[in-house]
């Protein structure tokens, strides 16, 4: 026995000091190392250091769920375009809201020429995901400003949440979208769209609404129903635009200036 | 007729008593549990442990376990309990009593307990919407044993200690579907443990 109790004393000390997962106690545990923490505000850091141009030029991609393949062949060929500022995720970051999966996806991430930010999607949400998501990336509803515009990332995975209400959470992204004091150009982002069902169908209109009446919102994204998509939704003058997902290999680039924008669609 | 056939249930009987009376054979009621294990890690918990049966060739082990893992170890607190089986079909004996089963194979289902885990999906959700519940988890693994057997206060005692390299379901349907990015080591993991039988 003594022989027993030396090497699970020996075990134990290597599980603390091992690589990522030698030891694993449950599924859903959340178990993250310094430089898996925190990633949407170190990335945010990165980002509002680059040189603020003419133009803004970004990468919106999202539902990399089960597609690591996919998404590492992603990473090859978003690191070929060029003048790329940064990328954006529309969320189903992971498939069951493992933080396993979020750990491969940013280990795919990190690969990329530049810095990558996240919205929640529902696969997120699952199990112990979003707490996972909240400790990993950040807060679930979050901005960040960058040169003449504003970017809104805003949970709108209502039926996660039962349809009760809370999500999205509307007056949240009308203090935001009124907290502009220099007219930044604003660029909403969420995973569900508003017209989709599984967004809650008794704050769609208000949702639409609220986008709608802002005079600084310059056009709002999507993914999760893994299609390509554009339109002004609502005849209201504001321009949706939805990205596929991963396993349809395709994403699209999103070039900004003062007076208009260029979506253009990518398949790799 | 009716008196054959008595003796006939009494001489079953007589004959049951009599194996129950053999050395070496146990006697204990069906329920009480061949033996116990401690088992570290292996996606039931921090540490879990619990009562199992044998079969009687002894390669069959069937486990109850309950597992903890302490928020400090796991980000979260969770209990999970496992029903666990391992088939070890080879046995090589050495001296003094220790002996080697070189190679297991099992699988276990787990449950783990939280108002975060779903069994059966709300009924907001589409029919399908997600196919696996969070709850429970099945598992699979492999790995091997070296134990003794050793008489103390005249009774037979076995003490065993295990490895397993597991993985579960979503983890391998992951692995099946991205053979480029996943390795097999990106989805096992290590665990082990110990049992003493009585």
């Amino acid at each position: 026995m003594k022989i027993f109790s030396q090497l699970i004393i020996l075990l134990l000390g290597i599980s603390f000091f091992s690589c990522d997962g030698l030891f694993q106690f449950n599924p859903n545990e959340i178990v993250l190392k310094e430089s898996q923490r925190n990633l949407t505000g170190k990335n945010i850091e990165k980002i509002v250091k680059i040189p603020v141009k003419d133009t803004l030029r970004f990468i919106f991609m999202g539902d990399s769920q089960r597609w690591y393949d996919e998404t590492t062949h992603f990473v090859k060929s978003a690191n070929q375009q060029r003048a790329i500022d940064f990328v954006l995720h529309a969320g189903d970051i992971s498939d069951f809201g493992i933080t396993k999966e979020l750990k491969w996806i940013n280990d795919i991430m990190k690969d990329l020429k530049y810095p990558y930010l996240t919205v929640i999607g529902n696969h997120d949400i699952v199990a112990n995901g979003s707490d996972a998501y909240v400790r990993m990336f950040g807060p679930l509803d979050y901005t960040f400003g960058y040169g003449d515009y504003k970017f809104i990332f805003i949970n709108t995975n209502s039926l996660e949440y039962g349809l009760d209400g809370s999500t999205p959470n509307i007056p949240w992204l009308k203090s935001q979208l009124a907290d502009n004091p220099d007219k930044k150009q604003t660029i909403v982002i969420g995973h569900v769209p508003p017209f989709d069902a599984d967004f809650d169908k008794n704050l769609e209109k208000e949702y639409a609404a609220t986008l709608a009446a802002d005079p600084n919102l310059k056009f709002t994204l999507y993914g999760h129903q893994h299609a390509f998509k554009e339109g002004e939704y609502y005849n209201d003058g504001v321009q949706y635009y939805q990205t596929t997902s991963m396993g349809d290999r395709g994403y699209l680039i999103i070039t900004c200036w003062k007076d208009g924008q260029k979506v253009e669609r990518v398949q790799f | 007729m009716k008196k054959i056939l008595l003796l006939l249930l009494l001489s079953v009987n007589f004959a049951v008593l009599a194996q129950d009376d053999q050395p070496g054979l146990k006697s204990r009621k069906w329920y009480i549990p061949d033996h116990l294990k401690l088992h570290f890690a292996g996606n039931i918990g921090f540490l879990s442990g619990g009562p199992g049966y044998v079969s009687r060739n002894k390669t069959l082990e069937t486990d109850l376990l309950f597992g903890f893992l302490p928020k400090k170890f796991g980000g979260d607190a969770l209990i999970t309990i496992s029903a666990k089986t391992t088939y070890s079909p080879w046995k090589i004996p050495l001296k003094n009593g220790y002996y080697i089963r070189p190679f297991s194979i099992g699988a276990y289902l787990s449950y783990t307990f939280g108002p975060q885990f779903d069994t059966k999906w709300p009924s907001y959700y589409p029919a399908g919407y997600y196919w696996w519940a969070t709850s429970f988890r099945p598992g699979a693994f492999v790995g091997g044993k070296a134990g003794r057997n050793m008489v103390i206060k005249n009774q037979v005692r076995q003490f065993e200690f295990y490895y397993e390299l597991g993985s579960y379901d979503l983890l391998m349907i992951s692995y099946v579907q991205n053979r480029e990015y996943l390795k097999l080591s990106d989805i096992g993991n290590l665990s082990f443990g110990v049992k003493m039988a009585f």
